[in-house]
């Protein structure tokens, strides 16, 4: 039972010292990456990190919200969900190269048979007071489209699949948008469409042709933040603290062994 | 008996000098700085964050019902505006699991461009030029350890566990937030972008002072940073 409760603590240490190297690493060179399931006919899937089980059961249409990753290359396979691991085996795998500071959007997109990654790089900045968006045709049947204001021109155009487009910065404001042929036919609308200041989407549109839909995405939003740490003490440990302590202590000190003196005197 | 007894006493209250005097020899009693020696945790995040399965579910169980009413299932609602995510103005703060309850201030940065702090003990301040509580990003609310008289509004922070529940108030609304990680930081290594930057879901961070105290600097050398994320209604 000792043995046990050593090698516990052991274990405990290691892991603490391994917690205090990952937390280490997080303020250093960090990349953001997020996975998106776009692949109308594949199944949830897991999805292994370095061979870490990193997402779990990522249905169709779902994104995984921005992981922080050190900053490298990292070897990323997607699994049908459940499907026990083993390296190499997955129905995609990609060596995906991230640098510190950035952020990636990671697709996997495609019917099942010819499932591939969809990579961009991610905004992470704004113009103060704009707004920012841009278009990701995962659609794997649909025919280049622009993306644009109703009755207006296009904000994008010919986008095809599978590609993500560059970053437009427009007003902040309420669009009535719509996906439509380069002849003008309407795939989709996406009429009232509020796009809000200091705010960068991505919209992607997803599924097969005949079932269409968008998945939108906010890449970043844009806050202030400070220089430096705040100063949340306002106490000061007094350096004379411990001298008095030590006083207190010799004091007692004589005290007791007074009491032990006039005990033996007696 | 009696006489023995005493002095059993007296050799106890010897000892007890010794070891005190020893003690007070070895560590300054800096009840801050023992209390975050230890301390920092971190709960794996869930694998996937999903916002969408559970109107998906309830999209599939309309569909259940209502076979033929929409057989193309195009989205009703337009989803770039479904991720309008408002935050609130916190003005109250409290942890029910260390008993704390306190207002919450809105302060910017210092003339040297650090987060501003309350002048008092008691109150919290919330980083206002960040972003705010409730919005996706990471909400920023400091409170000092200690004042002139002792503990102050965030002494007891160290005592934190992962899940315990972090409610703010503000614009009417109230938001739950689950503690996550909590981790001291030395000053020069803190991450100050991180900690105060954007994240794909809201977070609650809660900042005060740890470590031990370093006179030249004339703050201690640690924070203590919690993190919290947002409970979905």
């Amino acid at each position: 039972m000792k043995k046990l409760s050593v090698s516990l603590v052991a274990v405990l240490v290691l892991f603490s010292l391994l917690a205090s190297l990952v937390m280490a690493d997080e303020h250093g060179d960090m990349a953001k990456v997020r996975v998106l399931h776009a692949s109308p006919d594949a199944p949830a899937v897991d999805v292994y990190v370095n061979g870490d089980l990193t997402l779990e059961e990522v249905p169709f249409k779902t994104d995984s919200g921005y992981l922080e990753v050190p900053a490298g290359t990292h070897d990323v396979e997607v699994f049908a969900a459940g499907t026990e691991y083993a390296a190499g085996e997955g129905v995609l795998q990609a060596d995906l190269e991230v640098e510190a500071g950035k952020a990636y959007t990671v697709a996997a997109a495609n019917l099942l048979e010819s499932i591939e990654f969809v990579v961009a790089e991610d905004s992470m900045e704004v113009t103060e007071g704009q707004a920012k968006i841009r278009v990701g045709h995962l659609s794997p049947d649909a025919p280049a489209v622009d993306v644009g204001i109703i009755g207006g021109d296009a904000l994008f155009s010919g986008a095809e699949f599978p590609s993500i487009t560059d970053y437009a910065e427009v007003d902040p404001g309420t669009y009535d948008l719509e996906i439509r042929l380069p002849d003008g036919t309407q795939v989709l609308p996406l009429e009232g469409t509020e796009l809000a200041a200091d705010t960068v989407y991505s919209v992607f549109a997803v599924n097969t042709v005949d079932s269409l839909e968008v998945i939108a995405l906010v890449d970043y939003e844009a806050a202030a933040s400070p220089d430096e740490m705040p100063t949340t003490g306002l106490g000061t440990p007094e350096q004379s603290q411990s001298m008095w302590l030590l006083i207190g202590g010799a004091l007692f000190l004589v005290a007791a062994s007074g009491l032990v003196w006039r005990k033996r005197f007696q | 008996m009696g006489l023995c007894g005493e002095n059993d006493f007296n050799k106890f209250a010897l000892l007890l000098a010794v070891v005190f005097l020893a003690g007070c020899n070895a560590a300054p009693q800096d009840e801050v700085s023992i209390r975050s020696a230890e301390v920092g945790f971190a709960v794996k995040a869930e694998p996937a964050r999903s916002e969408q399965p559970k109107e998906l579910e309830q999209a599939k169980a309309a569909e259940k019902e209502k076979p033929a009413a929409k057989p193309k299932s195009k989205q009703a609602a337009n989803p770039i505006n479904e991720l309008n995510q408002p935050g609130i103005a916190p003005e109250t703060l409290s942890i029910p699991s260390i008993g704390l309850e306190a207002d919450v201030t809105h302060l910017g940065v210092t003339d040297s461009g650090e987060m501003a702090v309350p002048d008092n003990g008691e109150e919290l301040s919330w980083f206002s030029p960040g972003y705010q509580p409730g919005q996706r990003g990471r909400a920023v609310i400091a409170g000092h350890v200690d004042d002139l008289d002792g503990p102050a509004v965030f002494w007891d922070l160290t005592e934190l566990k992962p899940g315990d529940e972090i409610v703010v108030s503000g614009d009417d609304r109230e938001l739950r937030f689950k503690v996550h990680t909590m981790e001291s930081v030395p000053l020069d290594l803190a991450d100050v972008d991180s900690v105060f930057g954007y994240h794909s879901s809201p977070e609650l961070v809660l900042i005060t002072c740890s470590g031990t105290y370093d006179y030249d600097r004339g703050t201690r050398e640690e924070r203590l940073i919690v993190y919290a994320s947002l409970v979905k209604e």
